[in-house]
């Protein structure tokens, strides 16, 4: 079942394709300033969240502007995934009630502009590093990993909620309170290194948590990820995978009917 | 290439409405079920085109969506061979801030084209919508009329093997229409299996080998088009006098005050409308017969009266009238009850809804009974017209 999927996606590739990349366009057509807006709004965040954490809260981290923009934009890619999933189905009635494809095609193709608009905002910070001159060793060879983990881990959660904002529309109003919650669980703010030891454990049960730490480690901090740690996110993740086509299976039958 | 034959098997299909999912998540939602499709079973041959006719809301949507696979069947299966595109919808997936060359490729792709055939067949579909010129404009910045010419033109360019068509194509104007049916007809000479939803009985009759009437959700008949379509316009009934009666009853309209005159000496009881199978019917077919039936009661014996009716559009133009004194037809005296029969051999008129007036009176046109415009019957057509009645005549040309 699982490779007949998985054929049939591969079949459906130009639309998963096509349907990423339009909808990535069609999100800067109109502007003038176009594709800059996207790298505005992680920079107007991060110097809101700078100034606050490193003078306020006098937060000594090591280059902590990378630091704050690299767990911004990992978080944004899992926050503006799971939101614009949650009008993945709801959103587009004549496509789902005018013709058949698979479903889970409009989660993945909105997972993916969400990668797409993530890599543009990391021109950034690729920038910032170019600045700050931070030395890049090869550890940054784990970055792809991390990045597959994330993206599994994202397209999980979208389907659950893509497919649940169907029936129960309220879905979306208890997600983005999750969401906020879960941008001050995760230690995007602040090192998990912060916490006293037992808590660190518990935080670090957080895939985003592990999946943050472990890219600032190889990105910036030239550290090599710490053993399993990668490997659990990775388990987490793909259960998370599972669970979420375990539920939109269970509800899409009814995505015609529901809308 | 695809089997001989897609057996399709659909019973027992349920519908929910849900309403109160708003209210909370963890609360029990209600659920109305109505059986939008019960028991359906037909098989279309490959190159067949088969219509789906019906009153509204007897399923025939529902239907074209199972077979498209957007809504799944409650119990029982469909299996489809071969290629199957669905056109339910004019421009889908059209997005106002592309332009027509981007909607061509992001419609082609929902429609399971590669990249390589859309790009070939981009230019046919702007020369065929006429739009060379806009292939860069925003859609945003058509007018709805290219707007449907472009997603028209783009929607036959994708080589269906299987064409399921809902009304989409009840849009539009004369001139569009015509296009749609030039491309049905093509399509129809390719081989290209066909499942046709329409209420227009006249493209049913012309394209339709066999057809299936739908009522409540239940298959009612399957069949040969003509057939059907009579079953359809004169009701389930047809073909089976005996059950007559338990269809429909000839509707006196709501007596609206001083529609009915005359001093009573002869009584219109009821008029009943027979269709051509001698079965009490509301709705006729064009160019079908027709039975008039007017009952009456003498409340004396009456000599020589004369029997009238007229026929009225329905914004109350007098269309017709004949009388039995018009048609030579003496009658000597009535007494007690009866009833008077007009027959129609041809039904001229074409789709709408018809008034008649009834009347009974004397040679010097003082009524006994008058009742106006209390009457009513429908005329469905299944020609292609013009105008408003048929005019019976024929083209002939000499060399």
């Amino acid at each position: 079942m699982l490779t007949n999927h998985m054929k049939t996606l591969y079949r459906y590739r130009n639309l998963i394709k096509t349907l990423a990349w339009s909808d990535f366009k069609q999100r800067y057509k109109n502007s003038i300033l176009g594709y800059f807006w996207s790298l505005l709004e992680p920079l107007l965040m991060l110097a809101v969240l700078y100034v606050v954490f490193s003078n306020l809260m006098k937060i000594q981290v090591e280059y902590y502007q990378l630091f704050l923009l690299l767990g911004i934009i990992l978080w944004n890619f899992l926050a503006r995934s799971t939101t614009l999933s949650l009008s993945a189905i709801i959103g587009r009635p004549s496509l789902v009630q005018k013709i058949y494809f698979p479903r889970d095609i409009l989660v993945i193709s909105i997972c993916i502009t969400a990668l797409l608009m993530s890599i543009f905002e990391s021109l950034i910070f690729v920038i910032f590093m170019l600045i700050f001159q931070v030395p890049v060793s090869i550890t940054v060879m784990y970055v792809p990993l991390i990045v597959l983990i994330l993206f599994i881990f994202t397209l999980g959660i979208s389907l659950a909620v893509a497919s649940m904002n169907v029936l129960y529309r309220d879905v979306q109003f208890i997600w983005v309170v999750v969401l906020q919650a879960g941008f001050f669980a995760t230690p995007i703010l602040y090192p998990v290194t912060i916490l006293p030891a037992n808590l660190q454990q518990i935080f670090l049960l957080n895939p985003m948590a592990v999946i943050i730490t472990e890219a600032r480690n190889v990105i910036i901090y030239q550290t090599p990820p710490a053993a399993g740690s990668l490997l659990y996110a990775l388990i987490f993740s793909v259960a998370v995978l599972v669970a979420g086509y375990l539920v939109f299976n269970h509800y899409e039958p009814g995505f015609a009917e529901g809308m | 290439m695809n089997h001989l034959k897609k057996v399709f098997r659909i019973p027992h299909e349920k519908r929910t409405t849900i309403f109160e999912t708003l209210t909370g998540l963890f609360r029990p939602t209600h659920y109305e079920t109505f059986p939008a499709l019960r028991d359906i079973t037909f098989t279309v041959a490959e190159g067949e085109m088969i219509g789906i006719i019906g009153e509204n809301g007897s399923g025939k949507s529902t239907l074209l969506k199972i077979l498209a696979r957007i809504m799944k069947p409650t119990s029982w299966t469909v299996s489809v061979n071969g290629r199957l595109t669905p056109f339910l919808e004019l421009g889908l997936g059209f997005h106002p801030d592309f332009t027509a060359l981007e909607n061509i490729g992001i419609y082609g792709t929902i429609m399971g084209l590669s990249k390589r055939e859309i790009a070939e067949k981009a230019e046919d579909i702007l020369d065929f919508a006429g739009l060379e010129k806009f292939r860069d404009t925003k859609l945003k910045n058509f007018s709805s009329g290219m707007y449907v010419r472009l997603a028209f033109s783009t929607a036959i360019q994708t080589d269906p093997e299987i064409l399921l068509l809902d009304e989409v194509l009840a849009v539009g104007d004369i001139e569009f229409q015509q296009k749609c049916m030039e491309v049905l007809t093509r399509y129809r000479n390719e081989g290209v299996t066909i499942v046709f939803v329409s209420h227009d009985l006249g493209s049913v009759q012309r394209f339709c080998d066999r057809t299936l009437l739908l009522h409540h959700g239940e298959q009612l008949a399957l069949g040969e088009t003509r057939s059907v379509i009579d079953q359809y316009v004169y009701g389930r009934f047809a073909g089976t006098p005996e059950d007559a009666g338990a269809g429909m009853n000839a509707s006196p309209v709501t007596s609206q005050g001083k529609a009915r005159w005359g001093d009573g000496k002869v009584e219109i009881t009821d008029v009943k409308f027979c269709n051509k199978f001698g079965v009490e019917s509301q709705r006729f077919n064009t160019s079908d017969a027709m039975t008039i039936r007017i009952f009456y009661e003498a409340h004396e014996r009456v000599a020589d009266p004369v029997f009238g009716i007229a026929i009225y559009s329905e914004k109350g133009e007098n269309l017709f009238g004949t009388n039995t004194e018009l048609k030579n037809m003496s009658i000597d005296s009535v007494e007690g009850n009866g009833h008077i029969d007009l027959q129609i051999d041809s039904i001229p008129l074409f789709a709408g809804k018809f008034f008649l007036t009834v009347a009974v009176h004397n040679r010097a046109g003082e009524p006994f009974d008058w009742l106006d415009m209390q009457y009513s019957f429908h005329v469905i057509t299944t020609e292609r017209y013009a105008g408003q009645f048929d005019i019976p005549c024929r083209w002939r040309r000499s060399v």
